[in-house]
């Protein structure tokens, strides 16, 4: 899942402080989940920028919110013509794939981030998200027993531990654990320590092609051979 | 109102709310759960509204009624259920019940005539009044309330409670003949009756059918009561036995250790565990010192000396019979002889039908009906109570007299029975263990009684009424079944597991499909998750639940920009336990300037949207108050901390002071709250009073 948080207040009104209607804009999957953008958090930016507006007495603004499914299709955003022809910019608590969708859907309407979208992760507990994939293209996760370094160590080594580690925690932050140590423990506990002994050549992530794209779809002609 | 009795079907407070185990149980079928909801609340007098929806005589239930609500209140599950026949006995004295005036005008034309003034015949009249109709009572005795008045000893019923109730039945415009047997139906309906009820009671008792049961000395428990109840003092000597283990039994027994005899003796032919008396019955009699023989039962009686010699046997107890109860057989060559002054006979009560009735009857000499319209095998003739199910409960009776009142109405209206349906959907399923588990455990507070030695010398009323303070305490403990959460969207659901995650008593859970469910017969309706939930797809099933803070905050945001008093701070209290009625209404009375109280139930179902909206009103500080580790529910406080730290960051970017929003926990003596909330205030002026210096020096 994607994880975010949500931009400090004053950031957020010091970007839509040129528009005056501005729709706050929820996506309803990953930034409900992650508690950045559903619907509650909008409902509750709402209040909180009402808040500050009244408080200021430089009112100005009309806020209007809603939330759809996803806002990183552009089918879910159809319904959202009329409410867009209604207002001067969406404040869009989606992450940063659903900013450009809209971008993209609505291309006369200025569209604002309130969120800042942060990593792929998981929730640990209650109120708390860890990263845990950084999207390199080339998983290594079958060599380091299902921990990824890559994301997990703060050097991003793929060949670890380096001499930071230190009680089994991170030189750069002592509460982290080192993803290495992890790594080593799970392979012991798997029997395949062997792994261990293995040199992983370093990997250039410069060559990475921006921006990616996976075609699934076959490049095919119907009508000819298969009907 | 088109019709009362259709209008009394409609009301539905319930919204999407399951009919929790008591109110099934209730032979009423009265809304239990929110009565005993208000009077935690401290609302008395709309507590005491809710009784009396559905129940025409609530003083007189408040006294006898057998509370098979509270047997099947899932609070037993936990540790002990819920004390709600000794709540609405408090509701009914401290809301003024017996302030209530009833009027009731005359619609219809057609006379109903109702036979026996028992709990069954006053509430088919009470009803029938309601619906518009003529009616009049026929009662035999000099006096009204059948059973309640003869059978019912004044120590569990004091007289003037039936009395109130008889005079309100007169206000309403029942006619009443008491004194007056009914010897023939024909003749009623030749008087001009369109309809008859037949309540005419189980006054008749059972015979044990031993020889000797002729003998002077031997009474029967119905003819004895009767006695006692109408005011005569039969003369019993020293020593008695009263043979039988009910209700009737105890109440002999009982009204003997009042009359003065020096040992009253229980004979019973099972054991404790058998006995049909009501626990609460056994355990007072016991400590009144009557004593108690069980295995035992009469063979053969005689008089001799001024004494009556007893021929005893001892029972074992065999295979279980139909009702379940083991069977007591015989012991051979058991016999032993006691000698007694007086015995009572209490082994049971059938009805006694005049033949010129003309009625069908069944089995153990009750009266035939059609169960649900409680119609007999003559026109026009419905019976009920008593003579129809024998010896049972007062608010069956009661049940039963309104059945017949909806009924007779529908058979004067030419109209096919408007038969309650079951719409509504009943809560069903034991509460899990690991629930359970999670559920405060708060002992049961048992209203007091009048000392067991105070209690043998007269007939008062044994049981008192509890204080304010036990009674919300008591109520609180309700685990406002069938009321919990619901995910009401079920498309808005992202899963993202918060309610599971923190729901205090691990209700709910991901089904196979990788859907969230929240079992209704474990959710304990705190109101975290609804609060939680990022998808807002959550909502408590009980409409008022949903809408309470939002009116209240409203209510509360306009009476102040109408009193444009400064500087304006809003207060969310939690309105339950002594804190609806404590330190909050001292607030409330004093009417501090510029303090606004927003009652909330429980503190947890405060939302961040609710404090904000406040300070966009223009609150200038907001406090919270709950009951802290006091609350009935668990991890309130934490929750309400969470949202609390999440506002105060949000204010301090705005630029507002985050020591504008304040939490204060009620749980502290009165005085502690009062001197913080005046800190608090004071605070609030300074800080106004800063802003708007800051104002002017910018302007």
């Amino acid at each position: 899942m994607i994880v975010a948080e949500q931009k400090p207040l004053e950031e957020i009104r010091r970007i839509i402080a040129p528009y005056e209607r501005v729709l706050l804009l929820g996506c309803g999957t990953c930034m409900t989940v992650c508690g950045a953008g559903g619907e509650r958090e909008v409902s509750f930016l709402n209040s909180a920028l009402r808040v500050a507006q009244a408080k200021s007495s430089d009112g100005i603004h009309s806020f209007s919110e809603y939330t759809v499914k996803r806002q990183c299709d552009f089918e879910f955003l159809d319904s959202l013509a009329d409410k867009v022809n209604e207002v001067d910019a969406i404040l869009s608590l989606g992450c940063g794939i659903g900013v450009q969708v809209i971008a993209e859907r609505f291309p006369d309407t200025p569209v604002l981030p309130g969120v800042n979208t942060s990593f792929m992760g998981m929730a640990k507990e209650w109120g708390v998200w860890d990263e845990r994939c950084a999207a390199c293209g080339d998983c290594r996760l079958a060599e380091t027993a299902g921990i990824c370094p890559i994301t997990r160590c703060t050097k991003g080594i793929l060949n670890g531990p380096c001499a930071g580690t230190k009680n089994g925690k991170c030189e750069a932050n002592k509460d982290m654990d080192c993803a290495w140590i992890l790594i080593y423990k799970r392979l012991e506990r798997l029997q395949q320590l062997e792994k261990m002994r293995r040199y992983y050549p370093p990997r250039n992530f410069r060559v990475i092609p921006r921006p990616r794209r996976i075609v699934m779809k076959a490049d095919v002609e119907p009508g000819e051979d298969n009907g | 109102m088109d019709n009362y009795q259709a209008s009394r079907m409609r009301k539905a407070s319930h919204g999407r709310g399951l009919i929790p185990p008591c109110q099934v149980a209730c032979p009423l079928h009265m809304e239990i759960g929110e009565y005993v909801d208000l009077v935690a609340q401290g609302k008395v007098m709309e507590a005491l509204q809710v009784i009396r929806d559905d129940n025409p005589f609530p003083s007189i239930c408040a006294y006898v009624c057998t509370h098979p609500c509270e047997d099947a209140c899932r609070r037993s599950q936990v540790d002990k259920s819920i004390a709600i026949r000794a709540l609405k006995r408090f509701a009914v004295e401290f809301g003024g019940d017996r302030m209530i005036q009833l009027e009731a005008e005359t619609t219809q034309s057609e006379k109903v005539a109702v036979v026996g003034s028992g709990p069954a015949g006053l509430a088919c009249a009470y009803y029938l009044r309601k619906l518009g109709y003529p009616v009049t009572i026929f009662e035999a005795y000099s006096e009204l309330g059948g059973m309640l008045r003869v059978g019912i000893p004044q120590y569990r019923l004091p007289r003037e409670v039936v009395d109130t109730e008889v005079q309100r039945l007169i206000h309403m415009g029942v006619e009443i003949k008491a004194n007056t047997r009914v010897i023939s139906l024909d003749l009623l309906f030749d008087m001009g009756y369109k309809a008859v009820f037949i309540t005419v009671g189980a006054h008749q008792s059972l015979r044990m059918g031993i020889e000797g049961e002729e003998s002077p000395g031997v009474i029967d428990g119905a003819t004895f009561l009767r006695e006692v109840n109408l005011g005569l003092k039969p003369s019993l000597g020293e020593k008695v036995a009263v043979v039988g283990g009910g209700n009737v039994a105890m109440d002999a027994a009982r009204a003997v250790v009042r009359l003065g005899a020096s040992k009253v003796s229980i004979l019973y032919r099972r054991s404790r565990a058998e006995m049909p008396a009501g626990p609460d019955e056994i355990e007072q009699a016991l400590e009144e010192g009557v004593e108690t023989m069980f295995l035992v039962a009469p063979t053969k009686m005689k008089r001799g000396n001024g004494r009556l010699s007893v021929t005893c046997v001892r029972m074992e107890l065999g295979e279980p019979d139909a009702g379940g109860r083991r069977r007591p057989v015989p012991i051979e060559d058991s016999e032993f002889n006691m000698e007694f002054d007086t015995l009572i006979t209490a082994i049971g009560q059938a009805p006694q039908i005049s033949e010129d009735f003309r009625l069908r009857l069944g089995r153990g000499s009750t009266i035939q009906v059609d169960p649900v319209t409680l119609t007999t095998n003559r026109t026009g003739v419905f019976a009920g109570g008593d003579a129809v199910t024998g010896p049972a409960t007062v608010t069956q009776a009661l049940a039963s007299g309104r059945q017949a009142a909806f009924r007779i109405d529908d058979y004067l209206r030419h109209r096919y029975p408007l038969v309650d349906k079951e719409a509504e959907e009943t809560l069903s399923g034991e509460l899990l263990p690991k629930t359970i588990e999670m559920i405060r455990k708060i002992e049961r507070l048992e209203p007091p009684l009048l000392p067991p030695k105070a209690r043998a010398k007269e007939f008062k009323s044994v049981e008192l009424i509890y204080n304010w303070e036990a009674a919300v305490n008591e109520a609180r403990r309700c685990l406002r079944c069938g009321m919990g959460a619901e995910i009401l969207f079920q498309d808005k659901c992202a899963t993202c597991l918060t309610c599971l995650r923190v729901c205090p008593y691990h209700v709910p859970y991901l089904d196979e499909g990788g859907t969230i469910q929240i079992p209704a017969d474990q959710c304990q309706a705190c109101g975290i998750c609804v609060a939680e939930c990022p998808a807002k797809a959550i909502v408590l099933r009980k409409p008022y639940d949903r809408r309470h803070i939002d009116e209240e905050l409203e209510h509360a945001l306009k009476s102040a920009a109408e009193s444009k008093s400064k500087p304006l701070i809003i207060g969310f209290c939690c309105q339950y336990g002594l804190f609806g009625t404590g330190a909050l209404a001292s607030l409330w009375r004093e009417g501090k300037a510029g303090i606004w109280i927003v009652p909330v139930l429980c503190v947890a179902k405060l939302e961040g949207g609710h404090i904000l909206r406040a300070f966009e009103m223009g609150a200038e500080g907001v406090f919270i108050a709950g009951c802290g580790e006091q609350c009935s529910r668990e991890n309130t406080a934490f929750w309400v901390l969470q949202r609390v730290e999440r506002i105060r960051r949000a204010l301090s970017q705005i630029g507002l002071e985050p020591e504008r929003l304040q939490t204060f926990n009620l749980r502290a003596t009165e005085g502690d709250t009062a001197e913080a909330l005046d800190n608090f205030t004071e605070r609030i002026g300074e800080l106004c009073l800063a802003s708007i210096i800051k104002q002017e020096v910018k302007s």
